[in-house]
């Protein structure tokens, strides 16, 4: 394990932990504080237009179609889909000239589902505007932002998003100095995390559980599953994704995403931070380490 | 209120030494001894190296006299049983029951061709009660009318699945019938019913449990699941069999390197697909650290349900750096896309910090302590002891896996009894509880974590020096039709899947047994007597997964 400087708020003395602290499960301050990004390979699939030949080997080794590479228009025109990436790296061995590459971003979370899709070629598409206006946005900010209660629903998750929802409480992210709580009723809540493809079978209990929480209220579809169906996209016994039965306020890609991407993405529905995203473009700034 | 056991009291666990373990074991036939065993049956085996079992063909008449043969006579528990509509014979199906050897190799797969178009198979439930569950999904899934089946209820599919998706042939519409589930009745004076779910209230997996309880006490639990069937099996066929993994990481993602291992040794076994042991090595380092994570989190979760916040928030701590490990080797904190077939999708050793056996020998240390700080606290071990029982008969009779059975005192592990990959020749010790409650399920647990931490910090001595960059391996186009096994020890138990790949090296029919599918009558019989109270307790300990029972 490589160590790592994180920035401990000032805290009492207290009695020793048993066995040596781990400074890798310190508590960490984002995203009050800065996010300090994990150790370990890039995961996150980078498309860059000037090194791309179109040969398409990208688009025939995802697993869950998540890239799509169109030449029958002139120009190569390839699109990526974060809501349906499960982050495997497939596309990235396939590639033959280098124009996937994987990158540390954990801030992908969208308020718009259509800011997931990158799109490189002409035509550019145009832009649709953002689904909830801003005075609603506001009145979540103003009625949540500094006390929220969320209802976790699985909805037929392979139990990996479950991992990193629960790993919010554990004393490295420690969601409830944010001032956000997990409750265990949706009649406490005033929104729903849902994760999984939305099973057949699981339909109604969501649809239920959301009609038990009080409004105002809003949804948060988290991973792959739900934001898409993930690698069950295609089967006969998924809804595929929490939009197609509940309105999706905020989408946090990932399979599964990080706690961290989770933090960003309440942040994000509580209006406290700008989505980071835009028409699938990774900003600048986060592209600054060199990818690999 | 029970006194904080003592050194020299009631050890927690029998110390696990190599050389015991024979002696802990039942004596099991060798392979030899095997075909002698069931030629007396009047079978005729052909070994199969790619599933290392005796395989034979019966006809639906002799298929009950087979499989009690090999269960009695060979004392292989039924490990699986699955349905495939064959390619190669459309329009039939053939059923597939595989019972494994406790032996390096060894064991039993029984294959019934039966005839259409109304296909009938004998019960093998009133003999092996456990063998039900995969009966109502041969039932369900297949059409296949099993006879002498007590419960003929579907198990997965819920009401609006009127038809069998799998069974060979046109479909058929949905005719719109509803299929009316109902529960056990119990019933008398003053016993009332709690449903519960399939919306739970903590961050866990649906289901739904229905409790007959009279005052606190719990008569009856009957679980309900399926919420969560997501038609995987399914989703293999057609997929190329190096692709296969995606699905097989979802199957429990919380073990998903355990299931991307399992079904890269199915497939590796198809086609006869050498791996590097360097990448072994990596494999097994990965599998642990997997199982450390996983099993910090059965005792950070024990802690909690009984109130003891500052143990579950310290197994945490060390939760969360396993998984920080894994983010660091493979890029993703599962350990996703990295378990590959033929070896790994990507070079980890480059990734591993040279330190990194210092970290899991600091893990050992410290799982020790909580442990001893654990049971040094009579407010803790009060609500463990003598709480969620599961005796080692019920555990026998039921064939339950995993550190469930060896909390109720069977010694049975994979990495031990069948070993593969880096456990080859590798000594695994095997802790074993003597008890069967929530505490003998946690000091398992923690055991097992020691554990863990020792083979990751042998297998990291055994990394080779090499760090070339790895080869693309692509399995070969096999040019027939092959099958194959492969088994993991999961940080639940045996976890099997079962492949059968065409000539153009496509998948075609692929079937996951997870460890849960054995181990879900545990939390019916566990709860069985306690208050509702200790219901959260008892499940917790069990730790059983939704997804990989509903697939």
């Amino acid at each position: 394990m490589t160590e790592r400087t994180v920035d401990p708020p000032p805290r009492p003395a207290r009695a020793p932990l048993p066995g040596p602290a781990d400074p890798a499960a310190s508590p960490i301050r984002y995203p009050l504080g800065p996010l300090e990004l994990p150790v370990g390979p890039p995961r996150t699939p980078l498309h860059r237009a000037e090194r791309c030949e179109g040969t398409g080997a990208c688009a025939r080794a995802c697993p869950t179609d998540a890239i799509s590479v169109d030449r029958s228009l002139g120009p190569t025109v390839v699109e990526l889909d974060y809501g349906k990436c499960l982050f495997c790296g497939l596309c990235i061995d396939a590639c033959p000239s280098g124009a996937m590459a994987s990158v540390r971003f954990e801030e992908m979370a969208v308020r718009d589902r259509a800011d997931l899709r990158l799109r490189h070629g002409p035509p550019s598409p145009p832009l649709a505007g953002s689904r909830l206006a801003d005075e609603v946005r506001e009145r979540v900010r103003r009625l949540y932002g500094d006390s929220l209660a969320i209802r976790a629903v699985d909805a037929g998750s392979c139990n990996g998003c479950e991992v990193e929802v629960a790993a919010l409480l554990w004393p490295r992210y420690d969601l409830e100095r944010l001032g956000i709580q997990l409750v265990a009723s949706p009649r406490h809540a005033d929104a729903l995390i849902v994760t999984g493809p939305v099973t057949r079978n699981m339909r109604l209990a969501l649809e239920k559980t959301y009609r038990a929480v009080p409004g105002p209220s809003f949804v948060v579809a988290v991973g792959a599953c739900g934001i898409s169906g993930g690698p069950f996209r295609d089967s006969p016994e998924v809804e595929g994704g929490v939009d197609r039965v509940l309105p999706v306020e905020v989408y946090v890609p990932g399979c599964p995403p990080s706690p961290v991407s989770l933090l960003y993405g309440l942040w994000l529905a509580l209006g406290k931070v700008d989505q980071r995203l835009a028409r699938g473009e990774i900003p600048a700034d986060a592209l600054r380490s060199p990818p690999r | 209120m029970t006194p904080p056991a003592e050194e020299g009291e009631e050890p927690p666990l029998e110390p696990a030494p190599a050389v015991a373990l024979a002696g802990d074991f039942p004596s099991r036939p060798t392979p030899a001894e095997e075909r002698r065993s069931l030629g007396a049956l009047g079978l005729d085996p052909v070994w199969d190296p790619s599933e290392d079992l005796w395989r034979v063909d019966v006809p639906p008449e002799g298929w009950v006299a087979a499989a009690v043969g090999a269960s009695d006579a060979l004392q292989h528990p039924l490990s699986t049983l699955f349905g495939e509509a064959p390619r190669e014979a459309p329009g039939t199906i053939r059923v597939h029951a595989l019972f494994l050897g406790i032996r390096p190799s060894g064991g039993v797969h029984l294959r019934c061709a039966l005839d259409p178009p109304r296909p009938t198979l004998p019960t093998l439930s009133t003999t092996l009660p456990y063998v039900a569950p995969f009966e109502r999904e041969l039932t369900e899934m297949f059409g296949v009318d099993v006879s002498g089946l007590a419960d003929r209820r579907p198990l997965l599919l819920h009401e609006h699945h009127p038809n069998p998706p799998l069974r060979p042939g046109p479909a058929s519409a949905p005719d719109g019938r509803r299929v009316e589930y109902s529960f056990r009745p119990v019933e008398g004076e003053g016993i009332y019913e709690v449903p519960v779910g399939p919306v739970h209230a903590g961050v866990i997996e649906p289901g739904h449990f229905r409790f007959q309880v009279v005052g606190e006490k719990i008569l009856n639990l009957e679980a309900r699941l399926g919420y969560t069937h997501k038609g995987t099996e399914r989703l293999f066929e057609g997929k190329p069999s190096d692709l296969g993994s995606i699905w097989a990481e979802s199957v429990s993602g919380d073990m998903s390197l355990a299931g991307a291992a399992a079904y890269a040794y199915a497939v590796e076994r198809a086609l006869d697909v050498a791996v590097p042991p360097g990448d072994e090595v990596v494999r097994g380092l990965l599998l642990e650290t997997e199982r450390i994570a996983f099993l910090l989190g059965d005792v950070a979760g024990i802690a909690l349900d009984v109130g003891y916040a500052a143990g579950a928030a310290r197994a945490n701590r060390l939760r969360e750096a396993a998984y920080q490990t894994l983010r660091a080797a493979t890029g993703s904190r599962l350990g996703r896309g990295t378990i590959g077939v033929g070896g790994l999708r990507r070079p980890i050793r480059g990734n591993l910090d040279p330190d990194l056996a210092t970290t899991y020998a600091r893990w050992r240390e410290a799982i020790g302590r909580l442990r001893d700080e654990w049971l040094g606290k009579s407010s803790v071990v009060d609500r463990l002891e003598g709480t969620g029982e599961i005796s080692r008969w019920v555990a026998e009779l039921m064939h339950f896996v995993g550190p469930v059975a060896r909390a109720s005192g069977l010694r049975i592990d994979l990495r031990h009894d069948r070993p593969y990959g880096a456990y080859v020749g590798t000594e695994v010790r095997v802790p074993r509880g003597l008890t069967g409650d929530v505490r003998a399920r946690l000091v398992v647990k923690v055991e097992e974590i020691v554990e863990s931490c020792r083979l990751a910090e042998e297998f990291l001595r055994r990394l080779p020096a090499d760090r070339s960059p790895l080869e693309p391996r692509r399995p070969p186009s096999p040019g027939e039709r092959r099958s194959g096994l492969g088994w993991v020890e999961s940080p639940r138990g045996e976890f099997l899947v079962h492949v059968t790949i065409g000539p153009d090296a496509r998948l075609e029919r692929v079937h996951v047994r997870d460890p849960s599918f054995l181990n879900w009558p545990a939390i019916e019989f566990a709860v069985r007597g306690a208050i509702l109270p200790d219901f959260p307790l008892c499940n917790k300990s069990l730790n059983l997964s939704y997804s990989g029972y509903d697939r």
